[in-house]
């Protein structure tokens, strides 16, 4: 059990660095621009590029370009029941749900608010989320190239639009095509048809129709195989089907799981060990890289153990009944009593964990690494049903968005990572009473603001929603749990939203759906758009303040190394950048995780009923 | 500006042709040409030639002849997978597994070894007392309304026996309206609570459930009647029998054989689980071949184990079966049960 429980994680943390330091070398050696394309390749870079830009003119491209995605997507949405490869005649989404599916691909989350398998065509499937699949990743992956040339104090930082055909047909297009076809042959669809309708082996088990048949089974295929690789490697997390990568058309066997999981970490660790290549400071990202690595060995072990190695709760016997003494501002002395009786254990087997919501075929610990994992590199995607995960053990996912630097989504995790480091080093400076610098350039109030700025958007676009919604009938009415785990599932909601990462507490009641349907969740148009706009904000402003903070360092004149130079690449270094993220994340983000995964787990379980 | 705006438009068409486009249709053939099956979505084909199912996605199976898959929150729907989403604190996944133990646990010790329990849920169930107080099927309604309602709003035929209640106790409908001024026009759902609690003193000992019976016309129909016994019994009362029971020592049941998957479609068991079923399997199949249950037993042991594997050969997982594949092999050696 020790090693059934240990292997996957530990393998693959140990695949995916081996292989960070030749790919990083090889993302290094794209981004420079030291390849010399073929003659064909040549002809689009020469056609694409605008001349080279400074910090201003990359950002505004970047935005221009973000502008016509969103568009193209709205219209991709919109135009679905008019677009081919549309056989059952499926209809237009809600409005709203367009908006946040729009918002939601293009700022590389994909939190979803439809169904997949349900909601959209294969033409909307291959146009609209391959397409933002492939793109927002690589818009990520240039604001952090661009971060590096002004680091570098170059002139100019490129051109935005080379770098993004750069990351796409150098990178993501040979990688999703290899993963693709490891995943057909561990058996995804790859077709253009919609759906097998078939009579299963006992007919009558499916039960009968109106007309007193027995109902046949409609299994839906699809391009899976195209989409899932990329879904993964872009660190998007946007599921073909409503339920992502637990489906078994995504996820067929334990080493498609394997490589579902690999892939999602392999740009992430990469980027890192690019960032110190590209500065020419390797040891200074190892550092970093350790950090980072530390982080996501700690998530998922606390993942993996309370939710693999501990039953689930609900059906383990509590023999002794408890009182619990709750603040109460009307009842007498300020504290109400409330008791819960003795429960009694039922006869369930659960020594290979809690099994609600997890699959058989990937392995006993996999369902809960890859809710570690998933969070940590912001992809989104989930192999079992978090809502269902044991209660602390779901607190290691939600670290994992809170932080939001344990590698990250593509680039904008190492983006948010420089930030910690920047407010760490100013935090070092402050102490020993030196001015701050970071790569020999000074650390000033203006960079220091910026960092603060794009730092603190995240928890603000996190507490603040939830607390409206936790107050409001817009989150009362949509959660399905009771009690602590409600207010839980309105936090993973918005955490999920401003991470970019979308993954979600499937039970909450979000989903509209087409926009004649009979009966959508009430309070559906209000999180459509105000995930939305968490979404959006949460993308943007991480990553043009870094980008602003990253040139007005890189213009500085660099100072000579001295004695009383802050070392970055050593050891100490990395337990000041630890302590950092720890520190602020804990002051950031404890008390929420008191009312949600805590609460609930001290709490009487069951809870209400 | 507009130079950025055109080489955007640019961009957006070059990626477009390249990623969806050329990419999925270069995989598209590939897959097509090399990996036929698995591309089509792994269609297996039954015993007269025809499609009977994917071999990744599970379908239901209630005959005692065949193995049964995990549970499914999507109902076996592959146009809508879908999880559970049940917290470990939710009392509802706690009643949803103790329903689906009842009828099918037993004794691990005392004199009663290898019984089932049900029997005796059943009685406890018959004498109507829970913790000191009568009338079990009031206690628990009043205890736990959304079940009280849930059974309701299950199926229209309950909600029609309510409103038929409803309509036979005015008086009653009254009273309930007076206590909840806000619901001025109560649905049965509404109105589960009071009626099970007024269902409870009129027919101690006793739930609804359906019963079929031969109709006016002599075809099969079921209606609601007061019984006390059944498997409506067994399963919705296992829980507060085993409230009244924590110490008694029973059998433990393989827990992917209760716990829902994620997908809803999880076209496996783990093989304890099958073996769990192979009692009842191998029975089965015995009995309608009119055979020696031992050699049934081993030959569809034997089926079992060359059906095993596990997740990277054992390192990552314990072993586990596909459920179709088995029992199509089943159905291929025995024929139709």
């Amino acid at each position: 059990m020790f090693i059934q429980t240990w292997f996957l994680p530990f393998l693959l943390l140990a695949t995916a660095t081996v292989i960070a330091f030749p790919l990083s070398r090889y993302m290094a050696w794209i981004m420079d621009g030291k390849y010399r394309p073929l003659p064909v390749f040549r002809w689009f870079e020469e056609h694409l590029d605008s001349g080279p830009q400074n910090w201003k003119q990359y950002t505004c491209s970047l935005l221009i370009f973000n502008t016509i995605l969103f568009i193209f997507g709205f219209l991709i949405l919109a135009l679905q029941p008019w677009m081919p490869l549309n056989p059952d005649s499926k209809t237009m989404l809600a409005p709203s749900t367009i908006f946040n599916s729009v918002v939601s691909f293009m700022t590389n989350t994909n939190l979803q608010h439809y169904a997949g398998d349900q909601h959209l065509t294969n033409f909307s499937q291959i146009f609209f989320c391959i397409a933002n699949m492939f793109l927002s990743a690589a818009i990520g992956l240039c604001a952090l190239t661009a971060i590096i040339r002004a680091f570098r104090s170059s002139s100019t930082l490129g051109n935005f639009f080379v770098d993004m055909w750069r990351v796409l047909v150098y990178m993501f297009v040979p990688a999703a095509f290899i993963i693709g076809l490891i995943f057909i042959t561990q058996g995804s669809p790859m077709t253009f048809q919609t759906s097998h309708s078939l009579s299963t082996l006992e007919p009558a088990a499916m039960g009968t129709t109106d007309t007193g048949e027995a109902k046949q089974q409609t299994i839906v295929v699809g391009p899976v195989a195209a989409l899932e690789s990329i879904k993964m490697l872009g660190t998007n997390g946007g599921g073909f089907y409503g339920m992502n990568s637990a489906h078994p058309f995504e996820n067929p066997t334990g080493l498609s799981n394997f490589f579902n999981a690999l892939s999602m970490m392999l740009f992430p660790f990469a980027l890192v060990l690019m960032y110190g290549r590209m500065l020419r400071k390797f040891r200074h990202s190892l550092v970093i890289f350790s950090v980072m690595l530390v982080l996501m060995t700690g998530t998922i072990i606390w993942a993996v153990y309370f939710d693999t190695l501990k039953p689930n709760p609900t059906l383990t016997s509590h023999p002794v009944a408890k009182t619990y003494a709750i603040a109460s501002a009307v009842a007498p002395g300020g504290k109400t009593v409330v008791s819960t009786p003795a429960v009694a254990g039922l006869p369930v087997d659960q020594h290979l964990g809690n099994l609600e919501g997890k699959e058989m075929r990937f392995g006993v610990s996999a369902g809960a690494t890859f809710a570690a994992l998933t969070t940590d590199v912001t992809c989104g995607a989930v192999n079992a049903e978090s809502d269902s995960l044991n209660p602390i053990a779901a607190l290691s996912p939600m670290v994992g968005m809170w932080l939001n630097c344990v590698f990250g989504g593509k680039g904008v995790g190492m983006v948010n990572m420089l930030l910690y480091l920047i407010i760490g080093i100013f935090v070092a400076g402050m102490m020993v009473g030196r001015t701050p610098e970071y790569l020999g350039k000074k650390i000033e109030a203006r960079e220091v603001k910026l960092a603060i700025i794009a730092l603190l958007v995240h928890p603000f676009m996190i507490l603040m929603p939830t607390g409206l919604f936790a107050a409001t009938d817009w989150g009362l009415k949509a959660v399905s749990n009771p009690g602590a785990h409600g207010f839980s599932q309105i936090l993973y909601q918005f955490s999920s939203a401003s991470a970019n990462n979308g993954s979600a507490f499937d039970g909450l009641g979000v989903t509209y759906g087409f926009w004649n349907a009979a009966n959508p969740a009430p309070e559906a148009i209000a999180w459509d758009i105000a995930a939305g706009l968490v979404m959006l904000f949460s993308r943007f402003l991480p990553i043009i303040a870094p980008i602003a903070m990253a040139a007005y360092l890189g213009a500085k004149k660099s100072s000579p190394f001295g004695l009383g130079t802050l070392r970055d690449d050593s050891v100490t270094f990395g337990f000041l950048l630890l302590g950092t993220i720890v520190i602020i994340g804990a002051l950031l983000f404890l008390p929420v995780a008191a009312l949600g995964p805590v609460a609930e787990h001290l709490g009487p379980i069951p809870f209400g009923g | 500006m507009s130079r950025y705006l055109s080489k955007s438009l640019l961009l957006l068409l070059f990626s477009v042709v390249i990623c969806c486009v050329l990419y999925p249709l270069v995989l598209w053939v590939t897959g097509q040409t090399l990996f036929n099956f698995q591309a089509n979505g792994s269609i297996l084909l039954g015993p007269d030639g025809k499609p009977v199912g994917s071999r990744l996605i599970a379908q239901p199976f209630t005959k005692d002849e065949y193995f049964q898959p995990r549970p499914s929150a999507a109902s076996y729907d592959a146009s809508a997978s879908a999880s559970s989403s049940l917290a470990a604190s939710n009392y509802a996944l706690r009643d949803r597994v103790a329903r689906s133990l009842g009828p099918i646990i037993k004794y691990r010790s005392g004199p009663k070894t290898g019984q089932p329990v049900s029997p005796d849920i059943e009685s406890w169930f018959k004498k109507d007392m829970y913790q000191g107080s009568p009338h079990i099927v009031a206690q628990w309604a009043d205890q736990h309304n959304s079940l009280a309602q849930a059974w309701v709003t299950s199926d229209p035929t309950h909600a029609a026996y309510v409103d038929d209640w409803a309509k036979a106790r005015p008086d009653l409908v009254k009273k309930w309206i007076k206590e909840n001024p806000g619901t001025p026009q109560p649905k049965a759902a509404d109105l589960a609570v009071v009626f099970f609690k007024n269902f409870s003193e009129k027919n101690p000992g006793k739930f609804l459930s359906a019963v079929t019976h031969k109709g006016a016309d002599g075809k099969d129909q079921a209606t609601l009647q007061p019984v006390n016994e059944g498997s409506d019994i067994q399963s919705t009362f296992c829980l507060m029998w085993r409230e009244e029971h924590p110490d008694v020592d029973l059998e433990n049941v393989p827990g992917d054989m209760v716990m829902s998957s994620a997908s809803g479609l999880d076209p496996h068991i783990t093989f304890q689980n099958a073996e769990y079923q192979l009692d009842r399997v191998a029975s089965k199949w015995a009995t309608n071949l009119k055979r020696n249950p031992d050699d049934v037993r081993k030959e569809i042991g034997q089926i079992l184990r060359d059906n095993a594997s596990a997740p990277w050969g054992g390192l990552a997982g314990e072993k586990f079966v596909n459920v179709l594949e088995v029992n199509l092999a089943l159905r291929k050696r025995y024929g139709a049960p």
